[in-house]
């Protein structure tokens, strides 16, 4: 009975915050449900660790398939009906085409005109390790964007100087979309998932619109189209699927085509669905949703990032990654994935707005993870589950330090942040753990990376991809560090003053990221290595083993080919941590010296900030970073990117006719 | 402290400003360089960064718009740090001594440790000035440390 | 298992004590070659640790207060990584951790607002752009050579030496061995002798011990890309001695006969022609692993 309470508290009960949030409209009550209701959902995930663990692996939960069904395609036509209103209010009528597109097989579908009422099995919510990892992922970090939203909204809306708050909307939304994605990653029906797939999409739209502007109407109507055509995608792949196998559960399909079923019809509906995927998770060509709902306030930028909406676009595609293992169609999204990671790492060093960065770093590191799906070993799954969870960490941690830091400056330039530490030393230190999260060793981030190019040396093109991808990483991201340290000497820092709600969330986020990283071990092995065994690929190396504090690469018999002993590193790097402050004392600085200007300072001050130029002028030292625009320019390299990736997609489909 | 004050000695460091010379000690002085003299012999090297030289090697005059800029490169020396004065105009002005906006010889605005004469000096010269100027350099450390210790107990007491 | 970690603390800590002794002599064998070739007489061998031991003995000056903290990281990303050459741990790892004793010097050099170091700091990411790449295509050569990721494989029994399988690899790696070790044509993140444009770019705003640890943390990487070149024949070892010292010397002559170039050409030169004779190569091996 437990589960069932479990399942429930999951779906429902941010459904029911969310109606509370809008119907009582007081700030001090929306916090204090905001809170409760988040407290909860931690405690929903802890309890769904407990019971995954005790029955073993896979957690049955049948429900009255028949009744729910029913009121599932009541809300899908709903749903369809408000998408159509906004195409029409709005006068877009690509989305109008694309509701009806959806609507209509809908209709015939479950209608039962095409093959009779489909057969809706009872076993309705199966959660296994993966869904597992996707539900912490979306009651942890979720409702701690929401804590954090709390305080910013409040800031946001003083800014935008509105009379009358929007806010219980808004937080509607944030929950109805944790909501949906609770039930969509533990869904096993898979035209229930395609009900929730469409409420993400409708949440996203309405949040990315929440500001109301003409730009952001705008960005959010692109959001909305693009991830419409992927819903296209996803609900003609369910007819096929449903046309071969008669059935609509995910785990029957993934056993069948396993089982030689991957013939006839079938390959092309899995790239359809691999198609939806990579919508929602903005691959290249599809990436200029994500980037346009960068107008949306921070917490929804870090909401879509880090942990819900791209993430069920990835899930699916790893969730349907032993499907279609080992076959071309596997070698191309590989290629997808891969090209996304290098075209998107690329881009991204020509960026100087902080936002931009961070989304062109989510689209690549989405990338990766397709890619890993795609390349299909053991590893690989392993690396892709690995940075599902990392990412969505540090990416969740990073919209919110930029958030907090552009309430502050006014600014999200990256050039605008230099000297950061001097007024925001608790964000600037949090921001900074949370970019080395991203970049250095022994953190989970780069342990997923190499992970990934150790499984992919069977690929030359897509390694090639990999490896120029994650040198271009290591650029743009060491500049903007580089950029946000930059400080001259002050003799005394003092934490900033910030909403209480803000900083809780930061610091949870933090020891969040560093949990995962320290953790890697005990997370590989008690979450993701059961599910790669139970998904019984056929890659003959043995493939993962934490063991010995780290990560190893196993290859045929069991023979290490390759590992990383993490914990042991930590321990080191922590008591170097320890061990440089001692040191500190003793190499402390006898004397402040102000930078080299070739001796043509104004005058002693330390931070060296003026110099004399010709003619006794006296001018403003300005170091900036180099931004090769001339190499990578978003206008350059976007257009032919998209080409690219556009005709990789289209190679995929002319395989799986 | 043995090791590293006999390194000091082998190494120094130069940065060379000109003031307000004719060129013909530059010329001099980068002189040293070359494969004729080598100056990397003694471990002598011109880096050209004032927070990495030991040795500050001035030639010509010092005028008023200059002796700022010189005493900044001087005072973003890391101690311990010696100065040489290269030829008569950094020694006390030679020929332009009297002109209306020379101040005169390096000496007037910092402390020279060693003067090296001539119009201009011979590069066997400089480089011996260089070489005398590292003896200082080592003093100058010791009684560094001395006063830290002095300053250390002072503070004890 | 208690005996293997007590073997393999002892052979770290002699390796992290030797190291920077044959780093810096090398280093004072280079700079003998270098003044030879240039008709000079040069400076003694032991003219690096002088300067070393002099470095240290300087007063203590900073810009601001965390320079230190990116020297240290700088400094012990790199002790990491041969440590982990010489207990012959997963060579892909070692790269990346390599890589981020690089990211923390460029992070010390950032940190400070000083024109000159900032442009250094750029140039050197440009510079770790270009070679990243080729190393880690490097690592995947060996992969594919040797069916493992860890540096122990490369010593076993069935392999033979690497140079076989790899020539235009190893060509490559050669080539973004001038990148990494600053030399010309490619020295302008900080270059060897000062008072050009860049004063000395990446290193301008460092002195005193800060620098001597720059200059150890120099010895280290030597004698880890001679040890990588080194894996190259490694058995026997003395073979890839030899051909490590050779590459070296070769690295000196390129550094003498040439002058530098611009980052732009940099950036395509080595892509073309690292990263391409790499791949060409791992294209084969892997053409022929699938026969
Ligand atoms: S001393 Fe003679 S050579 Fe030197 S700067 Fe003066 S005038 Fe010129």
């Amino acid at each position: 009975m437990n589960e069932y309470l479990l399942l429930t508290v999951a779906i429902l009960l941010p459904a029911f915050s969310a109606l509370l949030c809008y119907a009582l409209r007081n700030k001090a009550v929306r916090s204090f449900i905001v809170v409760l209701t988040s407290l909860a959902m931690f405690g929903v995930a802890g309890g769904f660790v407990n019971l995954l663990l005790a029955s073993g692996g896979t957690l049955k939960i049948g429900v009255d398939a028949h009744i729910i069904g029913w009121v599932i395609k009541v809300l899908d036509l709903l749903l369809m009906g408000y998408i159509l209103y906004i195409g029409f209010t709005l006068r877009k009528y690509l989305v109008v085409v694309l509701t009806f597109l959806q609507l209509i097989p809908l209709i015939l579908f479950e209608g039962g005109l095409l093959f009779g009422t489909p057969h809706e099995s009872e076993i309705a919510f199966v959660i296994d390790y993966l869904s597992l990892i996707m539900i912490l992922l979306v009651s942890i970090i979720g409702p701690i964007i929401t804590i954090f939203a709390t305080g910013y909204m409040e800031e946001h809306e003083h800014h935008l100087g509105l009379k009358k708050s929007k806010q219980p909307r808004f937080f509607m939304i944030l929950f109805i979309f944790l909501a949906a994605m609770n039930a969509l990653v533990m869904t096993d029906n898979i035209s229930w998932m395609y009900f929730f797939w469409e409420v993400t999409t409708l949440c996203s739209f309405l949040l990315i619109s929440h500001d109301g502007n003409s730009e952001s109407v705008k960005n959010a109507l692109r959001a909305l189209w693009i991830n419409l055509s992927g819903g296209v995608a996803f609900i003609s792949a369910i007819i096929a699927i449903y046309s071969v196998y008669g059935s609509l559960s995910i785990t029957e399909i993934i056993e069948k085509t396993k089982t030689g079923g991957f013939v006839g019809i079938i390959p092309l509906a899995i790239g359809l669905l691999c198609f939806a995927g990579f919508t929602k998770s903005a691959q290249f060509p599809f990436q200029s949703w994500l980037l346009g709902a960068m107008v949306a306030p921070t917490p929804v930028s870090a909401l879509l990032h880090s942990s819900t909406m791209v993430k069920a676009g990835v899930y699916l595609v790893v969730r349907f990654a032993p499907a279609y293992a080992n076959t071309m169609l596997a070698n191309i999204v590989a290629v997808v994935g891969a090209f996304t990671f290098l075209a998107g790492s690329a881009i991204a060093i020509s960026q100087s707005n902080g936002k931009r960065v961070l989304a062109y770093s989510t689209i690549a590191n989405l990338g990766l993870i397709i890619c890993c799906a795609g390349i299909g070993s053991k590893v690989a799954i392993g690396a892709a589950i690995l940075l599902m969870i990392f990412h969505a960490v540090s990416k969740g941690l990073l919209f919110l330090c930029v958030g907090t830091i552009e309430q502050e400056i006014g600014s999200r330039d990256i050039e605008d942040m230099q000297g950061l530490a001097k007024r925001m030393p608790f964000t600037t230190f949090v921001i900074v753990v949370g970019m080395i999260s991203m970049l250095l060793p022994p953190f989970g981030v780069l342990i997923t990376k190499w992970l990934a190019i150790e499984a992919s040396v069977n690929s030359p093109l897509v390694l090639l991809c990999i490896v120029l991808g994650s040198a271009f990483t290591v650029v743009f991201w060491s500049k903007w560090i580089g950029i946000i340290l930059t400080m001259s000497y002050k003799n005394s820092y003092k934490a900033e003053k910030l909403d209480f709600s803000v900083r809780s969330a930061l610091s949870l986020l933090l020891v969040g990221a560093l949990a995962a990283s320290v953790l890697i071990m005990p997370l590989y092995n008690i979450f993701i290595a059961p599910h790669i065994n139970s998904l019984n690929l056929a890659d003959k190396a043995a493939g993962l083993a934490g063991s010995n504090g780290g990560v190893w690469l196993q290859g045929v018999g069991n023979i290490t080919t390759g590992g990383f002993a993490a914990i042991p590193v930590f321990l080191l790097l922590f008591a170097l941590m320890l061990l440089i402050p001692y040191f500190m004392r003793k190499t402390k600085a006898e004397r402040i010296k102000p930078p080299y200007l070739c001796g043509e300072n104004v005058d002693n001050d330390v931070r060296g900030l003026q110099f004399i130029s010709p003619a006794d002028k006296v001018d403003v030292v300005v170091v900036r970073n180099y931004y090769l625009t001339g190499m990578f320019g978003e206008g350059n390299l976007t257009l032919w990117c998209n080409a690219l990736a556009g005709a990789i997609i289209l190679v995929m489909f002319g395989v799986v006719i | 402290m043995g090791v590293i004050s006999k390194s000091r000695k082998k190494s120094p460091w130069v940065i060379h400003y000109d003031c307000t010379s004719c060129n013909g000690c530059d010329i001099e002085t980068l002189a040293c360089l070359t494969p004729m003299y080598d100056v990397e012999r003694f471990g002598i090297i011109n880096v050209g960064n004032p927070k990495h030289a030991d040795v500050l090697v001035v030639t010509g005059s010092v005028n008023k718009r200059n002796v700022r800029v010189l005493k900044n490169i001087y005072n973003q020396m890391p101690e311990p740090k010696a100065v040489v004065a290269v030829g008569a105009c950094a020694c006390t002005g030679g020929i332009f001594k009297e002109c209306y906006n020379v101040l005169g010889g390096v000496e007037n605005v910092l402390p020279v440790d060693v003067f090296v004469p001539g119009c201009c000096p011979r590069p066997e010269a400089i480089i011996d000035g260089i070489v005398l100027a590292m003896d200082k350099l080592d003093e100058k450390a010791k009684k560094m440390k001395e006063e830290k210790k002095k300053a250390n107990q002072s503070v004890k007491v | 298992m208690g005996n293997n970690l007590v073997q393999n603390i002892i052979i770290a800590v002699i390796w992290i004590v030797a190291a920077p002794i044959l780093g810096g002599i090398l280093s004072g064998i280079d700079r003998k070659i270098t003044a030879r070739m240039q008709n000079r007489f040069g400076p003694p061998i032991m003219q690096p640790f002088y300067d070393f031991f002099k470095l240290l003995g300087k007063e203590r000056i900073t810009v601001n207060q965390t320079q230190m903290v990116y020297v240290m990281g700088h400094l012990f990303f790199a002790i990491a990584s041969l440590v982990m050459l010489v207990l012959k741990q997963d060579l892909l790892m070692l790269m990346f951790i390599l890589a981020f004793s690089t990211v923390s010097l460029i992070m010390g050099a950032m940190s400070v607002r000083s024109p000159y170091s900032k442009i250094g700091a750029q140039r050197e990411i440009i510079q770790m752009m270009a070679y990243e790449p080729v190393l880690i295509l490097m690592v995947v050569g060996v992969y594919l050579t040797t069916k493992s990721f860890m540096i122990s494989s490369v010593f076993s029994e069935s392999t033979g030496p690497l140079l076989y399988n790899l020539p235009l690899v190893f060509f490559a790696f050669l080539y973004v061995l001038t990148i990494k070790l600053r030399k010309s044509p490619f020295d302008f993140s900080t270059s060897h002798h000062g008072h050009q444009e860049l004063i000395k770019g990446l290193t301008t705003e460092f002195s005193g011990p800060q620098l001597a640890l720059i200059e150890l943390t120099h010895w280290y990487d030597l004698i880890i890309l001679l040890g990588l070149i080194t894996l190259f024949f490694a058995k026997p070892i003395w073979v890839g001695i030899i051909i490590a010292l050779v590459s070296y010397f070769l690295e000196l002559v390129i550094d003498n006969i040439s002058a530098r170039v611009t980052w732009r050409w940099m950036i395509k030169a080595t892509w073309l022609i690292g990263i391409g004779a790499a791949m060409i190569n791992i294209v084969w091996l892997y053409l022929k692993m699938k026969v």
